[in-house]
């Protein structure tokens, strides 16, 4: 909840009866009853695989001028939909294809993807990129990674209040402004 | 059992029963509203400010949840996990379909009802539309046209705030609007182009919306947040808890009782009149009566024709008002699913700011001015363009530094999505009754829904993925793509029809101004009354046809005639 934001445009403006009068009421609209999330520990991936997951999720977005993926808990994001969100099926289609990724990692010479070379990691997911249309295997697995990363990274607190500096309340809609990107 | 007593009883608080209920106190009438759910408080229940990361699935939805207490509610997207809780417990509200005809019965079951989270969209009709079945011989003649109803739309207009650019179409009349946002850069080249090239056939316009771009009647303008579904705290967009419940309640004549699930009509056969309705309390289960000179269901098209399915008597054992055999008969959606999207070339050093609860339309142009030989009728297209900005991430190529980097800094380019909706024709196979075997958890018998769509409407779904097509390609479109989704009826969550309006009592349940023929003193103005769907959204004329009932009503009871 951005309360300055809040505050600043009920302003005086509302005449209504029924509206909280006490701004700081009207700010705890929905806060009293969504959950209030703690840290939830792994509840479905072993340590070597939070360890594979945690790798590549980092790889996908990783920390440099802003956080990376493992230090805004994208992993246990991940965790908690395989946990409690995905069916049976997903799950164990997801986990076959985590195994599938250790499995392409022997042929690159080490028996654990997180143990390669870096410049082998990434070949390794450079080629599992163009493979995410795949229905089974290290492809689907990779999918669901990168899916659920960008996911997780942009929807969390972090990342909305400090990198995307996400507005909840604008003046005025204006559809024609000049941009230019920042890549 | 008590009998409470008022001048007006009004079943379900939802668009047309918070309409109902202004006018009626506004009158002057004491009104009681039933209504089956439970209280709403804007403090706590809109949740339009919780963010992502504030919900344990970052707004996933709570999927087992919603798969087994919303196996139906669940199909629309609007069920999510911010306001899943505005959408019915299915296993609570169950009702029953044959298993090739699937039926989707979206339900919002609280004071406000689906006003809470519609989707805003309204338009009027013209003589196109009202004068459609008489013309081509589906359903009945509508009992009356536009220059009737003209008056009626202009007073709800005015009331609930809209926004809306005019554009003088004799099919799709202007109405009483607050200046539109603009288009987006993308949108407003894309008019220009569809303009050009069709001649001025097709028209990309603002969609017209319940949301204020000005302040109005102690409602604060919009703050484009884009997320209305979640309810809003500034009152912005029009619903029966922004708007028609608080002025009704300031007339000191309303009572609003929530948990009140109503049971069915109590009807006099000696005075030929209703006398008041049954309730049954929703926590405690006892039932009571309420009385009134006057009732008016509003409850929603398919539970105000269930109500009265179980007011049998022996003067209607098939339905109170039933003396037609209509009751319950010619049930209508809309059809949805055709279109297409597609990437737009142009405008890539521009963007938006804000969140615009929605943002086009294309007026229907089949079958207005050139005959479409394929299918009756015609569809229009909602859409907007927008950019993808991180969310397309999960298929963007890459990882990595420079991937998070691009959608950190950059847009993507600008993505356009059309989407129709077209209408459904009155047939009197498609129909509802209750179910001999299912009843609600309070003990009401269930609804059984037979209704398909027709090959006219399958034909307009096909339709619609063509000409979405030829404006993309005529727009120098890139990566054009076909949507073609085959929904079943229900989806659209504009169920109507099933008790309508027409000019003679032997074929139609309610008069001209919603009055039953069978009972004068009880009015349906709710999506039940219509003979035909046109193709544009219709809550903004439940509005109006309720306002126009209520003025009615109070005249013949000023003149003791109910």
């Amino acid at each position: 909840m951005r309360r300055r934001e809040v505050v600043q445009f009920l302003g005086g403006a509302l005449a209504l009866s029924f509206i909280p009068r006490n701004v700081e009421s009207a700010i705890k609209l929905g806060e009293g009853l969504h959950l209030r999330l703690g840290d939830v520990p792994f509840r479905t991936l072993n340590r070597d695989q939070q360890a594979l997951v945690t790798n590549i999720a980092e790889m996908i977005i990783p920390e440099t001028d802003t956080p990376g993926a493992t230090s805004v808990k994208v992993p246990e994001f991940i965790d908690l939909i395989l946990t409690e969100w995905a069916h049976d099926d997903e799950r164990a289609a997801f986990m076959a294809g985590l195994h599938d990724i250790d499995v392409r990692a022997a042929a690159l010479g080490s028996p654990r993807f997180v143990d390669l070379p870096a410049a082998k990691k990434t070949e390794l997911l450079l080629a599992l990129d163009p493979a995410r249309a795949d229905k089974t295997g290290a492809g689907l697995a990779f999918a669901r990674l990168k899916g659920l990363t960008v996911y997780g990274y942009f929807t969390s607190k972090p990342v909305e209040q400090e990198v995307l500096k996400v507005r909840i309340f604008f003046n005025g809609y204006q559809g024609n402004v000049p941009f230019t990107p920042a890549v | 059992m008590s009998a409470e007593t008022y001048d007006a009883i009004v079943v379900g608080s939802g668009i047309s029963g918070g309409w109902a209920a202004k006018e009626l106190t506004e009158h002057g009438l004491r009104t009681i509203v039933l209504e089956a759910g439970r209280p709403i408080d804007p403090v706590i229940d809109y949740v339009q400010q919780v963010r992502p990361y504030e919900l344990r699935y970052r707004g996933m939805r709570d999927r087992r949840r919603t798969e087994r207490y919303q196996p139906i509610q669940g199909h629309t997207g609007a069920c999510d996990e911010w306001s899943s809780k505005f959408f019915v417990n299915d296993l609570d509200n169950p009702y029953s379909f044959p298993e090739d005809k699937p039926f989707y019965w979206i339900r919002g079951r609280q004071v406000g009802g689906r006003s809470i989270m519609w989707g805003r969209c309204v338009y009027r009709w013209s003589d196109l539309d009202f004068e459609a079945n008489a013309k081509e011989g589906f359903g009945v003649d509508w009992p009356i046209r536009y220059r009737d109803l003209a008056p009626w739309w202009s007073h709800v207009e005015k009331f609930v705030g809209i926004q809306g650019r005019r554009e003088n179409l004799p099919h799709l009349p202007d109405g009483e609007f607050q200046p539109p946002w603009e288009l987006n850069a993308a949108e407003q080249k894309a008019r220009d182009i569809v303009l050009k090239k069709f001649g001025g056939e097709r028209l990309i316009t603002n969609a017209r919306l319940a949301v204020l771009t000005q302040d109005h009647n102690g409602r604060s303008k919009c703050h484009l947040c884009g997320h209305c579904a979640r309810g809003c705290m500034t009152f912005s967009y029009f619903s029966s808890i922004n708007a028609t419940l608080p002025a009704a309640r300031q007339t000191g004549r309303l009572t609003l009782r929530p948990f009140s699930v109503v049971h069915s009509v109590i009807y006099d056969p000696a005075k030929r009149r209703a006398t008041g309705v049954r309730v049954i309390d929703a926590n405690t289960k006892q039932m009571f009566d309420v009385n009134a000179r006057v009732v008016f269901l509003c409850a929603s098209a398919m539970e105000s024709t269930r109500i009265l399915l179980n007011s049998a008597t022996s003067e209607f054992p098939n339905g109170l008002g039933n003396s037609s055999g209509e009751l319950g008969h010619n049930l209508m959606d809309h059809i949805m699913g055709g279109g297409a999207s597609a990437t737009l070339p142009w405008a890539q050093d521009r963007r938006e700011i804000g969140n615009r609860p929605d943002a086009i339309y294309v007026p229907r142009f089949r079958n207005v001015k050139t005959k479409q030989p394929d299918f009756l009728r015609g569809y229009g297209f909602e859409g907007r363009a927008w950019r993808p900005d991180w969310g397309r991430g999960s298929e963007m190529p890459g990882f990595g530094a420079s991937f998070k980097k691009s959608l950190i800094g950059d847009l993507g380019p600008w993505t356009m999505e059309l989407y129709g909706f077209g209408e459904m024709l009155p047939r009197h196979e498609n129909h509802i009754e209750l179910d001999p075997h299912l009843v609600d958890a309070w003990g009401i018998p269930a609804l059984r829904v037979n209704c398909v769509y027709s090959d006219n409407e399958k034909k307009m779904l096909d339709d619609m993925v063509v000409s979405a097509t030829e404006m993309f390609e005529a727009m120098g479109a890139t990566d054009i793509k076909p949507i073609k989704d085959n929904n079943p009826p229900g989806l659209v969550i504009h169920e109507t029809g099933t008790a309508r309006m027409g000019r003679d009592p032997k074929t139609s349940v309610l008069n001209s101004h919603n009055q039953m023929w069978d009972a004068p003193n009880v009015f349906m103005t709710d999506g039940a009354c219509m003979p035909s769907t046109a193709n544009q959204n219709p809550s903004i004329t439940y509005m109006a046809l309720t306002a126009r009932a209520v003025d009615y009503a109070y005249r013949l009871l000023n003149r003791r005639e109910l």
